[in-house]
């Protein structure tokens, strides 16, 4: 049974490769790859992302990648960040009532060697480092919020390893002080994509949502610069605040998966007993 | 041999690791093996959309499919059960 078990899986795999190379070799997705036109709309995204002779028709920020993920098509990834944090706001639902205990121990003496926390301790802040330059850099090079905060969020997951989930918790990484960094992310990724509609109002000029630079019919819009910095207008705050927004909702996760089994079916117990 | 076929030979290698471990993750009894084989055809894929010249997918594929995705799996597994029954 087994073996028959594994001479399908076997089959349909190499069906589904050969499948894709027939496609690709009839030239499903053309004949050179990568195709050495680009169509039309990335070619008007390629050369409009950065075009400072015309201030109504671009984003001002270098990276292409960047101005269609948070300008050109901005509500896609505000819906996009939402179902991100319905999926935390369910996790949490699901793990809701449980509680990790607070039990008196040592801290020194869980979790692993002193020679790998050394070293933990010491990279914790070259990943940090890297996070926020992808993070608060992803207006110039590739990278951005998402990219940033999933970076950031592998430090969480490495001190929970090496350090113990209780060295985390009694160090204020908790729970509910992430929720509240998560949320004011969100808030602030929120008021990013109505801040021109904001300054629109004060000015009594007309504005969008999710607008950044100024357009034809709504000339007011975000600085580019700052102090002689690059940002972009809004792009730069997107990535700051989606940077906090999604390492903290991976902490949660990970702090809610790190709570023992033994704890939680103990309280799932109790509250089945109704106390 | 010019340097895009190089990378074209590089893309292919890739592409037989990747499948070669998504085999082998599928059919292993052992979760935590299983588990390893994924992130193993995940690193190709890494270096696949590098070739492809995607380095923002590279940047997020990096963190989430080899770091953070195998770690949630492997908490998972240590709520339940290691060997996936016959």
């Amino acid at each position: 049974m087994r073996g028959r078990e594994r001479i399908a899986i076997a089959i349909s795999i190499v069906i589904f490769v050969l499948l894709l190379s027939l496609v690709l070799t009839a030239g499903g997705l053309g004949y050179i790859l990568p195709p050495p036109k680009i169509r039309d709309i990335p070619l008007i995204y390629l050369i409009r992302s950065y075009w400072p002779f015309s201030k109504y028709f671009t984003v001002m920020s270098p990276e292409v990648v960047t101005s269609i993920v948070w300008d050109f098509r901005g509500l896609d990834t505000l819906f996009e960040t939402v179902v991100f944090y319905l999926a935390i706001i369910a996790s949490i639902a699901v793990m809701r009532g449980i509680f990790s205990s607070k039990k008196e121990v040592d801290l020194a003496k869980l979790g692993m060697s002193p020679i790998v926390k050394t070293v933990t301790k010491i990279t914790i802040g070259m990943i940090l480092a890297v996070a926020a330059s992808i993070a608060l850099h992803g207006h110039l090079t590739p990278g951005g919020g998402f990219q940033g905060g999933a970076t950031a969020a592998v430090v969480s997951l490495v001190m929970l390893v090496v350090f113990s989930k209780y060295y985390l918790e009694t160090h204020g990484v908790s729970k509910n002080s992430m929720l509240v960094i998560r949320s004011l992310g969100l808030l602030g990724v929120g008021l990013t994509a109505f801040i021109v509609v904001i300054i629109g109002l004060l000015n009594g000029v007309n504005a969008y949502v999710f607008q950044n630079q100024p357009k034809i019919v709504a000339d007011v819009g975000m600085p580019v610069t700052i102090g002689g910095a690059l940002i972009s207008g809004t792009l730069w705050f997107f990535n700051l605040f989606e940077m906090f927004a999604v390492a903290a909702g991976f902490t949660i996760i990970f702090l809610l998966l790190a709570i023992p089994e033994k704890e939680v079916l103990e309280q799932l117990k109790k509250e089945v007993a109704g106390e | 041999m010019s340097p895009e076929l190089v990378v074209f030979a590089v893309l292919a290698l890739l592409g037989l690791v990747s499948v070669i471990a998504t085999y082998l993750a599928v059919i292993e009894r052992d979760l935590v093996k299983a588990i390893l084989f994924s992130a193993i055809q995940s690193t190709a894929y890494a270096f696949i959309y590098y070739l492809l010249m995607a380095p923002d997918i590279v940047l997020v594929y990096i963190p989430v499919a080899v770091g953070l995705y195998p770690a949630i799996v492997l908490f998972l597994i240590k709520k339940t059960e290691r060997y996936e029954a016959e």
